[in-house]
């Protein structure tokens, strides 16, 4: 169960097979027939288990949004290779280093502030170029090492995220 | 192509019998099948859970695409070796599909001994990278083996099959442009350290995997020198240090993962294109095939009956139907396939011999895989049959199996004896795939017949020596030559001693052919060329 | 259109009214809006005939009113908000385009006094009130004193510093239960309280060492405590001629953090002679203050159906749709008649109530995390349709929901015969009403709407605050879960793809193992 998607707080481990016609969906304990069919307006038609119905469908980047049964929903869909770094190298992603020398023009982030994975954390300036630093992970900002205008190296470290409690590695 | 009619009584007594016999031999083959996948001595389950390892059968399944199938190739490997304490041989292989790739998965299972390589893990390593490399299937090898297993290390090391072949297979796969992973999930100490050494990625766990020619204590031994497995051969040193290993992992999901996404990266075959229609189940169930078998390996059956339970809408085109009856040749369909199908229905006369022979010219012509069924009891012997020439009609159909092109397939349906084995493609001619049946056999002789020429000689030895031998005396003679004779010619032993890919349920056949016929396409069929048919 | 419920504007109406728009003082309209409002408002200017013109920052580019204006002229600002609330740069559009009014919409300049002077100034017509009528409503005491005077019903209330010396004589004459408010406060902080006169004396003290200690100031004043309260108000019109009718009442009780989400009309909480005070008593006191143009006049309603002047909007409200389906009058028209100078089109006998409107509020908002604002693309909009449904978007395909601007997206009206059926046809709307990229309210809203209080008509203004399981977020179910999973895994590429590459013959043997 490589593939995840994240619902809310939960994440849900899955697979998706393909059948004779249509697909399979694996869950953890059961394997469902599943499929989707796209129709020209954006409305898609998703059978499960033989049961059709017609839902709304779109996706931006990892997100997909479902309109189902009356109801708005988001999913963020985490993939394997991500997710697992994240998982098991949850150390290596606490620490926001430097990519080069340079110095720090500009901070989004201050300790104890939430961020998310992507989110913009600080802008450094490096031979005349401005770079933005992005959260590597969702996260609480620890500490932020350095102030405007100070000058670090390569690979020092610009920020730290508050560690995270990594639950049985392997799921 | 008309369906065949199958002429089975299936409501018969002999039918329910059969059926009966049969699904119990295939229920303790599973039962024997369960054991040795997954049965493990607690303490061996343990010292993995301790290592923060997998079980090999979890790691295939974090491994393989989902909902596809896994071929696994002799599956009761070493099953009478050993007295039955390395299950499977400590090796796990098989064609299974990885990122929509068929592949060869090679992975030691570290839960049997440590994952040391006994004489037959190197065996049944070498015949899965033979599968591949006749077959041109990717290797995915999942390495964890504690090295060779040092009381057997003169069965195992030096000979042209032994171990080194391992790494001159992979050698010889790199050089075909077969892609090979490695994912380094245990120690690869010494000739191990080649199987990642020698592939074109690997992926190495943090903590667990090591890749090195000797372990600490070894080094130690030889020059003194102390050093930790990590800074001697760990994740970090190899990935950023040596160059040795291509890709670090935090654990085995996520090396699992990595080799997932690497295989993704491998250009897939063009498979070659032969004759094929959209694939249909087989008319007849399959799973008659437990009533066709009879329980008497000596009782003869129409092996059409098998035909129809093995290949699309059971529908088969005979080729001369009204000569050389005893052996069945036609075409059939399989899962879409086009095959050619020699099937025994009796003892190979000349005229038999010699239409296989043709058949196969056949097949080569027109680039037709071949599936041979057997149930033989060898050619036909006789002063007769001599002077008719058995033996170089037999020869000419033992050149043609021999020279055959295409993928051959063979099927240990019922019995395998004499020279039969050959004519029909025995172990020795290069089948892509052999598998066996729970209940056949194969030998030189029937059994009976062997005991009795065995039992003759030892008798005739003692009365030359004056000995007059009571009855009993001559079974006491006999029966543990039967005995031993028997057991060496089941299947069991057969897979036991990979003679075959693995025994197959029956009805398990047609998927296994299916995915085995898919595979032989990643190589081109060449066009054929013989050797000198005795006329 | 259909036949249960009303046309908006009257056919006859707008065509008669566009024949006569040709001769108005102003041919073209600017808007000093944006979002639903301006696209509203938009409709009705090119109605008849006039051309319409929008401002828009940058960040409403792709907004649909910018795409349906005559003309769109970009303003800037330190923030989008600050855009549209920068007088100079509108009046300056409006003076480059050409236009001879300036509708302000509601929110942004609506309520601004200087801005409508301004407006005058430059020549322009302001589509609303006049300015002092602007800052009598404006200024709360001066509004609560003046409606006072006029005899109308405020929430009887005692204040020390009117005479400190008989404060707590004149509190215990306010009728129980009381509130005790600190006079420099704010913020609930330091108020009290009291259903007992025999706690009075205490709780005054309490109440003033709480107002010493958070403000500074222990200065208090009491007035009527109006328990559980629901929030009415009265739609009224006027002109430049001295007219005044009320267009009924809208409920306006379900409220989240002290905002409307909810509207309808006619109120379940009003009998016909109940309905008949409370709007007569708003037309009367926007007659008092000579009231012009479309304004709303607010009450505090107590569970006894007591009720008491809170404030006045002079403005078009975000509700103003419900009064318009259950009377068939276009309000925006209306102002744009009343602005030009015209006399009201129809007398208070003429305004008549048919069938029963809610209006629901589309927010972009995660009810189960406070309200907290969410933003997103619109990657797919799919507003309901069907009888008895409006819907007024100012939201397109393609568009950014930002946290630069209010949440509110788009408003739903729904309208029907009576109640019953203005829900279930609401209910059905608000299941169909699809936009995908942003999480919006509309699975609250149905949350809310079948809630049995408000199917009966039972609520006050802390309704949501009492029943939080509404804004909950409700446990999935293994059937929709592994619904959403499944689209999920089928719309994700990666996913899809590792399933399709898999030959066609594997895939058809599936979990196969010998």
């Amino acid at each position: 169960m490589h593939h995840a998607f994240k619902l809310e707080e939960n994440e849900y481990n899955l697979e998706l097979s393909r059948a004779p016609a249509g697909y399979r969906l694996h869950l953890a304990d059961r394997t469902i027939p599943v499929n989707l069919h796209l129709e020209d307006d954006g409305s898609a038609v998703l059978t499960v288990n033989g049961r059709s119905e017609k839902v709304l469908v779109a996706t931006r980047g990892d997100d997909v949004f479902i309109h189902l049964g009356g109801v708005g929903y988001q999913l963020r869909y985490e993939h394997p290779l991500q997710r697992l770094a994240a998982q098991a190298q949850g150390s290596a992603e606490d620490h926001v280093r430097a990519p080069m020398p340079g110095s720090l023009v500009a901070l989004h982030a201050k300790p104890g502030q939430t961020v998310a994975r992507g989110e913009s954390l600080l802008v450094m300036e490096s031979m005349k170029m401005e770079t933005t630093i992005a959260a590597p992970r969702d996260g609480v900002i620890e500490t932020v090492h350095f102030a405007i205008g100070q000058t670090f190296d390569r690979d020092a470290l610009l920020l730290s995220l508050v560690a995270m409690v990594v639950e049985g590695k392997k799921s | 192509m008309k369906r065949l009619e199958s002429k089975l009584n299936t409501a018969s007594a002999e039918f329910q019998a059969n059926a009966a016999h049969n699904r119990k031999l295939v229920e303790a083959f599973k039962a024997m099948q369960h054991k040795v996948r997954h049965e493990r001595p607690e303490r061996d389950i343990q010292r993995l859970k301790a290592q923060d390892k997998m079980f090999v059968r979890e790691r295939l399944k974090q491994l393989l695409d989902p909902g596809t199938p896994f071929l696994e190739l002799s599956s009761l490997a070493a099953n009478e070796a050993y007295e039955g304490d390395v299950p499977g041989a400590g090796v796990v292989t098989g064609i299974g599909v990885v990122s929509g790739r068929e592949v060869m998965i090679n992975a030691g299972d570290a839960s049997v001994k440590g994952g040391a390589w006994y004489p037959l893990s190197v065996k049944k390593t070498v015949r899965a990278l033979d599968v591949a490399i006749e077959n041109r299937l990717p290797v995915v090898h999942l390495c964890d083996s504690a090295g060779g297993f040092l009381p057997l290390q003169a069965e195992l090391f030096a000979d042209k099959y032994y171990a080194g072949r391992i790494f001159r297979n992979q050698c010889m796969l790199s050089k075909m442009g077969v892609q090979q992973v490695a994912i380094v999930l245990g120690h690869c100490t010494a000739g191990g350290a080649y199987v990642p050494g020698l592939s074109d990625y690997n992926v190495i766990v943090r903590g667990t995997g090591a890749i090195f020619l000797a372990g600490p204590p070894l080094v130690k031994a030889a020059t003194g020198e102390e050093v930790t497995v990590d800074e001697l051969g760990g994740c970090d040193m190899h990935t950023s240090i040596s160059g040795t290993a291509d890709y670090p992992a935090s654990s085995e999901e996520e090396a699992i993962a990595i080799a997932r996404d690497i295989v993704a990266q491998f250009k897939r075959p063009d498979k070659t294109r032969i004759e094929w229609l959209p694939p249909e189940a087989p008319f007849y169930d399959p799973a008659e095939l437990y009533g066709v078998l009879p329980r008497d390996i000596k009782q003869g059956f129409d092996i059409r009956e098998v035909i129809a339970r093995l290949v699309d809408g059971s529908r088969f085109h005979e080729y001369q139907p009204a000569y050389g009856k005893t052996l069945i040749c036609g075409y059939a369909h399989l899962w879409g396939y086009k095959i050619g199908i020699l099937a025994n229905n009796g003892v190979l006369f000349n005229d038999s011999a010699l239409k296989g022979a043709h058949f196969i010219e056949l097949c080569n012509q027109n680039k037709t895989p071949i599936l041979f069924l057997q149930n033989i009891t060898g050619f036909m012997v006789g002063k007769e049959y001599e002077q008719r020439g058995i033996t170089k009609d037999g020869a000419k159909m033992i050149m043609a199996v021999s020279n055959s092109e295409v993928p051959k397939f063979t099927v240990m349906c019922n019995g395998s004896f004499g020279a039969g084995n050959y004519g029909m493609s025995g172990r020795a001619f290069d089948s892509r795939f052999l598998f066996s049946w729970p209940q056949s056999q194969i030998s030189v002789m029937g059994a009976e017949q062997a005991a009795n020429t065995l039992a003759d000689v030892k008798i005739r030895q003692l009365a030359r020596h004056g000995k007059q031998l009571t009855a009993e005396d001559v079974a006491a003679i006999r029966d543990p030559v039967v005995a031993e004779f028997k057991r060496k010619s089941s299947a069991y032993y057969s897979t036991s001693e990979i003679w075959d890919d693995g025994i197959l349920d029956p009805v398990d056949t047609r998927n296994a052919l299916g995915i085995a016929i898919s595979a032989a396409l990643n190589t081109p069929i060449g066009d054929p060329r013989y050797g000198i048919f005795r006329m | 259109m259909n036949h249960t419920t009303n046309s908006v504007p009257d056919p006859a109406v707008l065509q008669a009214t566009r024949a006569r728009a040709a001769n108005w003082p102003f041919r073209s309209v600017l808007i000093a809006n944006r979002g639903e409002i301006a696209v509203r408002i938009l409709r009705t200017v090119q109605a008849l005939g006039l051309e319409g013109v929008v401002v828009y920052h940058a960040a409403d580019r792709k907004a649909p009113a910018v795409q349906l204006a005559d003309q769109a002229i970009e303003i800037t600002g330190a923030t989008p908000v600050a855009a549209y609330l920068d007088a100079k740069q509108i009046l300056a559009a409006a003076k480059s385009s050409g236009a001879g009014a300036i509708h302000p919409g509601y929110g942004f300049l609506s309520e601004n006094a200087g801005f409508a002077r301004a407006v005058a100034e430059a020549g322009l017509i302001f589509v609303g009130p006049t300015p002092e009528q602007i800052e009598l409503m404006g200024d709360k005491v001066r509004a609560r004193a003046f409606v006072e005077k006029g005899g109308f019903p405020v929430a009887p209330s005692a204040i020390e510093d009117d005479d400190p010396a008989t404060f707590a004589e004149r509190a215990l004459k306010v009728p129980f239960p009381l509130l005790i408010k600190p006079a420099a406060g704010g913020g609930g902080k330091g108020m009290r309280i009291v259903r007992e006169p025999g706690q009075l004396k205490a709780e005054l003290e309490r109440a003033r060492s709480e107002g010493q200690r958070y403000f500074g100031d222990g200065r208090l004043y009491v007035e009527r405590y109006i328990e559980n309260p629901r929030h009415i108000e009265v739609q009224v019109l006027g002109d430049a001629h001295g007219n005044v009718v009320h267009l009924f009442e809208r409920e306006c009780s379900v409220q989240r953090r002290f905002q409307k989400i909810v509207e309808e009309t006619p109120s379940p909480a009003l009998s016909p002679e109940l309905r008949k005070r409370i709007c007569e008593t708003a037309a009367g006191i926007a007659r008092e203050a000579g009231y012009r143009n479309a304004g709303t006049v607010e009450f505090i309603f107590g569970a006894g159906g007591e009720f008491y002047f809170l404030e006045m909007n002079t403005r078009l409200q975000v509700e103003h749709p419900v009064t318009e389906m259950i009377t068939g009058k276009d309000l925006v028209l209306e102002q744009l008649r009343v602005a030009a100078g015209e006399k009201l089109g129809f007398t208070q006998e003429q305004v008549t109530s048919t069938g029963h409107s809610i209006e629901f509020r589309i927010y972009a908002e995660d009810a189960s995390r406070g309200y907290t604002p969410t933003t997103g693309p619109v990657l797919l909009l799919r507003p309901p349709q069907g009888e008895g449904v409006r819907v007024d978007s100012g939201i397109v395909e393609g568009q950014d929901v930002t946290a630069a601007f209010d949440p509110m997206l788009a408003k739903l009206i729904v309208t029907g015969r009576n109640r019953a059926e203005a829900i279930a046809r609401a209910d059905k709307a608000l299941a169909e009403y699809a936009l995908l990229g942003c999480i919006t309210n509309t699975a609250f809203l149905r949350r809310l709407l079948n809630h049995r209080a408000f199917v009966d008509g039972q609520v006050h203004t802390g309704f949501l605050d009492a029943h939080p399981e509404i804004a909950a977020q409700p446990e999935l179910d293994q059937a929709t879960l592994c619904k959403l999973l499944a689209a999920s895994a089928l719309m994700t590429k990666p996913m899809r793809d590792v399933a399709d590459l898999v030959p066609d013959m594997h895939a058809a043997i599936g979990s196969w193992s010998n």
